[in-house]
């Protein structure tokens, strides 16, 4: 599904990452793990092609994704749910608004839209809240909203970038839990980038670790001592 | 038609700029409906002038009818003349009576007699005015020749005058109407500056993010163009009997409806390439997708 094939990554003088070689499946959960800096956000990052690889090939579907132009970025987006540590949620627009983006990004039909849109936000828990703005919502419940927003375009690829930094205990595990709910009944492909040593602990999944900008681990049913 | 709501409900959100740019075209195109109708009007007055006879000779009361003939034929053999018409001292009376009809008093002792013939001569070319005037004077049986003067050469230059001017002054106001535009949509791609970051990552292609504001520029356009059409038909509308008497015999009004019309529609075509050109150049500077 998504290949890393030596890939490297420079910012100016900074190394961001170093011949990563990677291969994730269809369907799978991977942790991609690693201290702040370790170069967790730049992985994602290259998949969504927000930036190009110094060098190196990245294939998704076997195409390789650094050689296609501009003009089909959008097509590569809309195969990618994308959600954010900050959420990313437009605080002028209500929930179901917010959720309605992608879809009206592809053109659905007012009525569809309601459809999709209310079906969503009843799986991810929080269809009561769609006329409510996200000032209004709980930390937990604005994450959900931007899981909503991910996923309703049925994309091949998830990719949560630090999901629960800003979630407690509780929180962070729910919301985790419902990124492992989504990607075992979707079959959905799954990067979640993360430091949160329990989080991934608790989920036994496959754990890439990453340390300056190199892998330096990639189990199965992995685990992360930050110690 | 679900991108121009969604448009105007976010034009809605910050309608001061808005209003600075809708008021920015309808001016441009308020003063460039008055250019044209000034520069065709004054056409039509120029027109009307140029057909009118030129030079007009006064023969005194005891040039006989042959004399006059000849005369005629002298001033048409000069290949100057048109056309030259004589104006018999009946005709001049009918003339008279024609334009004094609603005045009694200047009708009632005025017999063919008081009035002198004439001929009224058109020029081929105003430049040829004075040489034909210089020709009929030397005629011992002409009395008095009138001419009038350079009237047709100041009105050409007039007439130009208007046209470069409103040129100059209509391209100007185009200029700063587009430049609002350039700046009222760039303020609003950074107003919405996160928003386009989310549209982009959610797979909008870059026409889907851009086309927004491009309806937002020709809805200037279209607005400015729209409200100064109907200002400037309405103006003329109430003003047309006094610039009618103004104007005398030289029939302009009514206009026909459909000369405004199409005056809305050339104006609604320049305003929304205004809009949409300003509105691109915004999108090119501002932009980052």
């Amino acid at each position: 599904m998504i290949q890393f094939e030596s890939v490297t990554k420079k910012y100016a003088s900074h190394l961001a990452l170093e011949d990563i070689n990677l291969k994730i499946e269809k369907g799978e959960f991977v942790f991609i793990v690693g201290a702040s800096g370790a170069g967790k956000s730049t992985l994602l990052k290259l998949i969504t092609r927000e930036i190009l690889p110094t060098s190196g090939k990245i294939l998704f579907n076997g195409e390789d994704i650094t050689k296609i132009p501009n003009n089909k970025i959008p097509i590569l987006r809309r195969k990618i749910g994308t959600v954010f540590q900050d959420f990313k949620l437009l605080l002028s627009r209500t929930i179901f608004e917010n959720v309605a983006v992608p879809l009206e990004v592809l053109g659905y039909k007012d009525a569809d839209i309601e459809r999709e849109v209310s079906q969503i936000l009843e799986k991810v828990g929080i269809l009561e809240k769609a006329n409510d703005f996200p000032t209004q919502l709980a930390g937990g419940e604005i994450q959900r909203t931007a899981i909503a927003r991910a996923i309703i375009s049925k994309p091949e690829v998830l990719l949560a970038d630090e999901p629960t930094g800003d979630l407690d205990p509780k929180n962070s595990l729910s919301v985790v839990g419902l990124l492992d709910k989504i990607s075992q009944e979707t079959k959905t492909t799954v990067l979640m980038a993360t430091h949160n040593a329990h989080v991934v602990n608790e989920f036994k999944k496959r754990v890439v670790v990453l340390q300056k900008g190199k892998i330096v681990k990639d189990e199965k049913e992995g685990r992360y001592e930050t110690g | 038609m679900k991108q121009v709501k969604q448009t105007v409900k976010q034009l809605r959100r910050s309608p001061y700029q808005a209003l600075a740019a809708a008021l920015a075209m309808t001016l441009t195109f308020f003063v460039s409906s008055i250019f044209v109708i000034l520069i065709i009007g004054g056409q039509i007055v120029l027109n009307y002038i140029e057909q009118r006879p030129q030079v007009i000779a006064f023969f005194k009361d005891d040039t006989k009818e042959t004399r006059i003939n000849e005369i005629v034929s002298d001033v048409k053999s000069t290949g100057l003349a048109k056309e030259v018409k004589y104006v018999s001292k009946e005709e001049a009376l009918q003339i008279y009576r024609e334009r004094n009809k609603d005045d009694p008093l200047l009708l009632e002792s005025v017999t063919a007699d008081f009035l002198p013939a004439s001929i009224d001569i058109s020029v081929n070319k105003a430049s040829d005015i004075n040489k034909i005037t210089e020709f009929v004077k030397q005629k011992p049986e002409i009395d008095k020749v009138i001419t009038p003067e350079n009237l047709v050469e100041e009105l050409i230059k007039w007439t130009q005058t208007i046209r470069l001017g409103g040129i100059v002054f209509v391209s100007t106001l185009v200029a700063i109407s587009f430049l609002i535009i350039v700046m009222v949509v760039g303020m609003r791609i950074a107003l919405r500056r996160e928003e386009i970051a989310i549209m982009n990552l959610v797979g909008a292609t870059k026409w889907y993010i851009s086309r927004p504001f491009f309806i937002e520029g020709a809805l200037y356009g279209i607005v400015g163009a729209t409200i100064a059409t109907f200002f400037v038909y309405a103006i003329i509308l109430f003003y047309s009997p006094n610039i009618q008497q103004f104007l005398g015999p030289i029939r302009i009004f009514p206009i026909n409806p459909l000369f405004f019309l199409y005056l809305w529609l050339a104006e609604l075509i320049v305003a929304i390439l205004v809009g949409t050109v300003g509105a691109a150049i915004a999108l090119v500077r501002y932009l980052r997708v």
